[in-house]
């Protein structure tokens, strides 16, 4: 089902999807650009890792084939087979496959950005169901018969149950490895199990794999939860109990059945060494393997085959071959323990809050402004009278405090939502590195500034066009090698990124030193296309603007590193989104900057809530200038005009409920004003209510009547649902008019 | 990571939706099987002061219950308020009021039908009760007698009963 | 009040399996846990009605879970429903060894599975 107007595909959980998807997409990227780095670092590969792309696949598949994404779900499912058969290590990592998984990886950003454009999404589909049937012709290859002879395990059933293929896999791999099998058991308060557990878990991982963690019964007390972990590690029960050195937890070996001899036979290294370009293909671990590993199961050790390997094939066979069965194999895990500690460390002293949560604290804080208004108030009615001016004096001090740290309160909460960029800019980083492998390209990616600021809603926006900008820089700014050298430059490119905060904003610039841009060629490039009449007079920067037309900014060639169709228009049409601007300024044969600037916050703006005639409304607070609380009585009328004395200043009165022709609330003792201010113009306006500040998101209305004159778009605030957001220039034009016009 | 996030919904706010959504994935799933047949077109059916009416399929992009509307002041009475769909802020026009018919405050089965507009703008359209996703050949369609304004362009007789058909760009124009 | 806990990574299908809950006859609190882990948290906190969880989860997987809950006397009586995605028969019959007492695979038609759900639901409780 291709349909642009598909079943669900305006519901919340299907925008939940997409953003869950492109989260997915983004572990799966860096997931292998790690599993790269590994593999040509010439190291063991995690098997976490590959277990993990696993998962999002997996998660992938099932997701889309909820929404009806039966060519996404198609896709996921070979790729999640691939993936299966990589974990399970039916098929070896090498780099065709790995180029594959992505190649992948890339088509399913591009089948997701593809969504909603039907069709866009008729031709992605046609593509993937061709690149699917390409996968099953020339895929799986052939299927032999993988039943590595492994010792067999006095194991408790109940614990085999719990195993999912894959962790059975891994406790046949680590027995093939002739790594002895343990359970470690350790009891937790239910209350702070994790921190115990993943302290467990590192300290066993530093000497070998915890297989499977299983939450058992019989812990001592209830307030207690007891863990079994199945552990493989090339240290004995013993040994295991010095390492882990904790007096919670037990080691004991798990044994093996004697009944049945092992008789491990090593596999004929012909058979290690898989072709080159066609993966080793067998079936998943079968029955026969699991049953082996059961107490009841006493078949004839099976005819030894083709073992399973993530290694790539040159490294692999050495020690399968080589290595006599006694002696201990190699070290596996031992080579990341820092990086696990590290990532532990970092986990602990930072918190991971959901966006919700600071809007409600952001609303908290609205509402202890709406209280200090009413303090001031009370502050302004002391003063006024002689017999209490001495309290209200004393009571205006404490009201100043109480502003300042008010004032301080609500810029750190804002603060809060503000994200350093270094997490988008180890992205491109991990681009880069992956570029540099397909291209053969030697560039470095230089990153300044990682600390710079930005709204967190922002910050993940600019993935897509930073990617594509790097990308671009690395496809066509920077030469070839020898290009570069004949041109005087180093042999080595370089691409930075500068990221600082100018005023209100953020500028991130991405420069490369390739071959820049030829304004002459866009020019002509452009006149051809009919972008430009020929001849046209134009600055060198109007001609370098053109590259951001729809028609010049996609390459007539598709490489896979700048993907298709999509162009410096849609960078700039996502950075226009975002409230910001993008410039390039290029030097012909030496190189081209992006610039992009950003306000620091943009999507929320503070919003003062007011209420007026049972409606509520949003007034920017950049607009407002202070709040009043004020005697009906104050207000002077004259010649259908209202007027408050302000400090000696008259300043104009408009009510809000008359604005909008509204019923005014009647007899009301009090009413607020709120003074908002455009430019030199000020302007009272008459509210029934003040409902405290907030964080807004401005969002045009939509429908056929659109825009109404005095409202410049609404905003979604929980309690009240849709809230209009008043177009304060307007209003206060628009009365000061009237005004002048009497 | 040791939170988890308590949703409680109340009996009301459980509703139909799945309904919805199912008419809705069948209507789509018409659409696609149509596809090949032009002759078929797909109108989601649905009642306004006891006639019935209907809009073809494609127009719809979702069903919602009635939910609190925000009014927006300066705008033709049609144009009875805004509602926030997940964020997005969607005018809504009460049909009744657009084809002259009393207003009636909404009803256990009042819906929202929302509307994909022209250039992407979006509305939602107040009707008493939806009823379902009908296929009709286009065949049996009968042009209604038109009038400049009328916003029914044609009839379809199902059973007993005449459906009116409505040509939403006309509806829409306020 | 039926109370049911959700658990699932993926934060999309929790509000899916969360929404299709909520269009059940019978009124539902839903509690929702992202891991196994945050799963062993809820479950001392509240008595749950009914319990549905993925497999392939990170830290402790469903059937490790499933393993937990029904050999545990406390929570052993809670139906429990394994959502999991399709080719995986091997984990979906030692779901069932180990005591689930439906499986659903996905993508779930809503009407299967409310009707997996009211059945469960339905059951007279067992002895908690």
């Amino acid at each position: 089902m291709a349909n642009g107007n598909g079943p669900d595909r305006d519901s919340k959980a299907y925008s939940e999807f997409l953003s869950e998807a492109e989260e997915m997409l983004e572990r799966l990227r860096g997931d292998l650009a790690d599993l790269e780095d590994q593999r040509h670092d010439g190291g063991e590969v995690n098997p976490d890792l590959i277990n993990g792309m696993f998962r999002s696949a997996h998660s992938l598949k099932g997701l889309s084939g909820m929404f009806g994404l039966d060519a996404i779900a198609g896709l996921a499912h070979h790729f999640e087979d691939t993936l299966d058969g990589l974990r399970l290590g039916r098929i070896a990592l090498d780099s065709p496959q790995a180029g594959m998984i992505g190649n992948i990886i890339d088509l399913f950003g591009t089948v997701m950005a593809s969504l909603g454009n039907e069709a866009e999404e008729d031709q992605m589909n046609a593509s993937i169901n061709e690149l699917i049937a390409n996968l099953e012709a020339g895929g799986t290859g052939t299927e032999e018969e993988d039943s590595q002879s492994v010792p067999r395990l006095l194991l408790d059933p109940t614990l085999m149950r719990a195993l999912t293929e894959y962790e059975e896999h891994r406790l046949n791999e680590n027995l093939r490895r002739h790594r002895i099998v343990l359970l470690v058991e350790a009891a937790f308060e239910i209350l702070s199990f994790d921190e115990g557990l993943s302290e467990l878990s590192s300290s066993i991982r530093e000497v070998g794999e915890v297989i499977s963690t299983l939450p058992s019964p019989g812990a001592a007390a209830d307030s207690q939860i007891r863990f079994v972990l199945l552990v493989a590690s090339d240290l004995d029960a013993p040994a295991m109990t010095r390492h882990i050195d904790s007096p919670n937890a037990s080691v004991t070996a798990v044994p093996e059945d004697t009944g049945a001899a092992s008789t491990e036979t090593p596999a004929p290294a012909e058979k290690l060494e898989p072709p080159k370009a066609e993966p080793i293909c067998a079936p998943p671990v079968h029955q026969q393997e699991l049953s082996s590993l059961l107490v009841q199961a006493d078949a004839p050790a099976p005819p030894p085959s083709s073992s399973v390997h993530y290694e790539e094939s040159t490294s692999s066979a050495v020690d399968e071959e080589d290595a006599p069965h006694e002696s201990p194999p190699p070290p596996g895990d031992g080579g990341r323990v820092p990086e696990e500690f590290s990532s532990l460390k970092s986990v602990s002293d930072t918190v991971r809050v959901d966006i919700r949560k600071l809007n409600e604290l952001m609303n908290l804080v609205g509402e202890l402004v709406m209280h200090r208004s009413a303090i001031g108030a009370t502050v302004r009615t002391l003063s006024a009278d002689a017999a209490t001016a001495r309290a209200g004096e004393d009571l205006g001090k404490t009201y100043k405090g109480l502003s300042r740290k008010l004032k301080d309160l609500q810029s750190s909460v804002l603060e809060l939502r503000l994200v350093p960029l270094r997490q988008i800019l180890d992205k491109l980083s991990r681009v880069v590195r992956r570029l540099r492998r397909e291209l053969e390209k030697d560039v470095i990616l230089e990153l300044n500034g990682v600390d710079t600021e930005l709204d967190k809603l922002m910050v993940e926006e600019l993935v897509d066009p930073l990617v594509h900008l790097v990308r671009n820089s690395f496809d066509h700014g920077i030469e070839a090698a020898d290009e570069r050298v004949a041109a005087g430059k180093s042999e080595q490119g370089r691409i930075v990124i500068d990221a600082f905060q100018r005023g209100n904003h953020v500028v991130i610039q991405v420069t490369d030193d390739g071959r820049g841009i030829d304004p002459l060629a866009v020019r002509a490039k452009a006149e051809k296309m009919g972008v430009i009449v020929s001849g046209m007079e134009l600055t060198r920067k109007e001609i370098l603007d053109l590259v951001f037309h729809p028609g010049l900014s996609t390459r007539a060639e598709v490489t896979g590193t700048s993907g298709r169709g999509v162009g410096m228009d849609v960078v700039r049409e996502n950075i226009k989104e975002m409230g910001g601007i993008v410039t390039i300024d290029s030097d012909l044969g030496k190189g081209t900057v992006t610039s992009l600037t950003l306000p620091v916050t943009l999507a929320i703006i503070q919003s003062l809530i007011v209420g007026s005639s049972d409606q509520f409304y949003a007034i920017p607070l950049n607009a407002v200038l202070e709040t009043l609380l004020i005697d009906a009585n104050e207000i002077q009328s004259s010649e259908q005009q209202e007027l408050l004395n302000l400090r000696g200043e008259p300043l104009t009165l408009r009510s809000l409920s008359d604005e909008f022709g509204l019923p005014r609330a009647e007899d009301a003792e009090q009413v607020y004003v709120v003074v908002i201010g455009i430019g030199e113009s000020r302007l009272g306006l008459i509210v029934d209510r003040l409902e405290g500040q907030q964080d807004t998101v401005l969002k045009p209305i939509q429908g056929p009547i659109g825009e109404v004159r005095g409202i410049s778009g609404a905003t979604e605030i929980s309690e009240h649902g849709a809230v209009l957001v008043l177009d304060v220039a307007a209003i206060v034009e628009d009365t000061l008019r009237r005004r002048d016009l009497r | 990571m040791t939170d988890s996030s308590n949703t409680e919904k109340s009996m009301d706010r459980r509703g139909e939706r799945a309904r919805w959504e199912a008419i809705a994935r069948a209507a789509a799933e018409a659409k696609s099987e149509g596809e090949g047949e032009s002759d078929i077109c797909e109108l989601l059916s649905f009642r306004l002061a006891d006639e019935a009416y209907a809009i073809p399929v494609e127009r719809v992009r979702e069903i919602v219950r009635m939910r609190p509307l925000t009014p927006v002041p300066r705008v033709p009475k049609e144009v009875i308020g805004v509602v926030s769909l997940r964020g997005e802020i969607v005018e809504v026009v009460d049909l009744r009021v657009r084809l002259g018919l009393p207003s009636e405050g909404p009803m256990r089965r009042t819906r929202i039908i929302v509307l994909h507009g022209d250039s992407g703008r979006v509305t939602g359209l107040l009707v008493d009760e939806v009823t379902k996703v009908l296929r009709v050949p286009e065949s049996d369609l009968r042009p209604a007698a038109s009038s400049e304004t009328d916003v029914v362009y044609a009839l379809y007789r199902r059973e007993d009963e005449f459906i009116s058909l409505m040509d939403v760009n006309r509806v829409l124009e306020i | 009040m039926q109370h049911v806990l959700i658990v699932e990574d993926s934060a999309t299908m929790r509000s899916l399996i969360a929404s299709t809950l909520e269009d059940l006859d019978v009124p539902v609190k839903i509690t929702e846990a992202a891991s196994g882990f945050e799963a062993l948290h809820c479950l001392p906190r509240d008595p749950f009605d009914l319990i549905v969880t993925d497999i392939n989860m990170p830290d402790i997987n469903g059937l490790e879970l499933v393993s937990f809950i029904k050999s545990n006397a406390t929570y052993r009586g809670i139906p429990l429903v394994i959502v999991s995605t399709e080719g995986a028969e091997r984990d979906r019959a030692k779901g069932m060894e180990l005591g689930a007492d439906a499986y659903l695979v996905k993508p779930f038609e809503p009407e299967e599975f409310c009707s997996v759900i009211m059945e469960l639901l339905a059951q007279p409780k067992q002895e908690r």
